[in-house]
């Protein structure tokens, strides 16, 4: 059999190769983040915490920050709870909560009920804030540096895995690059 | 029969609802309709945010609405929300570097058919 025959099936196999993985390995749900390396997207929001004072992205500069995006109806933000305090107590790292489409008394309420891992909370009542972060469900968190730029966006529930193996190296890298 | 055509009539019903007269003119009503069938709803991925009615969809068409309302540019909409979800987000990826080879792939493909098939003609006309 002469190379020549071989090669439009060398070029199918690859084809089907490209199939395969798209198939059974890519993840369609797992969309890059347009915004990491730009600045965090301006916002002013309420401030649950402090509501003479508002919540704005000014107040992620300066510091290392997690911004997870939550709401007090969403089971998966629930489930993700003992790890940020578990972060915020043991790692020192500043977490500050963007809740989507909650009323405030909700989140008062869940406040009264909930120990707190959140730094800030700012209450994104019409869901204007998530849509300027490309936010297609919630939790979802953001690594933000301390020029208030975005690193990274992890999707979905925060587990110690995306935790140990991902956010806290990074953490620890952008950290060493700062000293 | 009756249950039949009206079930139909339900499928083909629009989910959403709008109220037209917040836009000034027959032209952004339009605009706006075109754009939602060419923005897709990410949580559905297979529709667009004119069929779907996810929350985030609904959210999506309300931020257009408001941007064509504030009389933003096809392409500035576009763009906005390009730049928070990527290209995905298009029904219709535009032409850019990264889309090249989807663009252009078929072409190309039909090419190298055509340039396989002459050569083996040529092949078996020789060996005639």
């Amino acid at each position: 059999m002469k190379t020549k025959h071989v090669i439009p099936f060398i070029f199918l196999f690859i084809l089907l190769g490209f199939l395969g993985h798209e198939l059974f390995y890519a993840k369609p749900h797992e969309i890059p983040s347009a915004l990491i390396g730009s600045d965090m997207p301006s916002f002013q929001l309420t401030n649950i915490m402090q509501p003479e004072k508002k919540f704005t992205n000014d107040d992620l500069q300066g510091h290392i920050s997690l911004v997870n995006v939550w709401a007090t109806w969403c089971p998966a933000c629930a489930a993700e709870e003992a790890l940020l305090l578990e972060i915020k107590a043991k790692y020192r790292v500043r977490i500050y909560g963007i809740d989507y489409k909650d009323k405030p008394e909700d989140i008062k309420q869940w406040l009264s009920q909930h120990q707190n891992p959140y730094d800030m909370i700012g209450a994104d009542i019409n869901g204007d804030v998530a849509i300027d972060l490309g936010i297609y469900g919630t939790p979802e968190t953001f690594v933000v540096n301390k020029d208030g730029k975005i690193v990274y966006r992890h999707v979905g529930m925060l587990d110690q895995a995306a935790w140990d193996e991902t956010i806290h190296p990074l953490i620890n890298q952008l950290e060493s690059e700062n000293t | 029969m009756r249950w039949l055509l009206i079930l139909m009539t339900l499928c083909f019903t629009s989910v959403y609802a709008l109220d037209a007269s917040q836009f000034s003119s027959a032209t952004d009503e339009q605009r706006f309709f075109n754009l939602t069938k060419e923005i897709r709803c990410v949580v559905c991925q297979n529709q667009s945010i004119a069929d779907s009615n996810a929350p985030l969809a609904n959210d999506l068409r309300n931020k257009v609405q408001q941007m064509v309302i504030a009389n933003k540019s096809d392409t500035e909409i576009k763009e906005y929300l390009v730049q928070r979800y990527g290209e995905f987000i298009l029904m219709k990826p535009r032409l850019n570097e990264n889309t090249l080879l989807l663009w252009f792939f078929p072409i190309l493909a039909i090419i190298m058919a055509g340039f396989v098939l002459y050569q083996n003609r040529k092949n078996i006309r020789r060996s005639d």
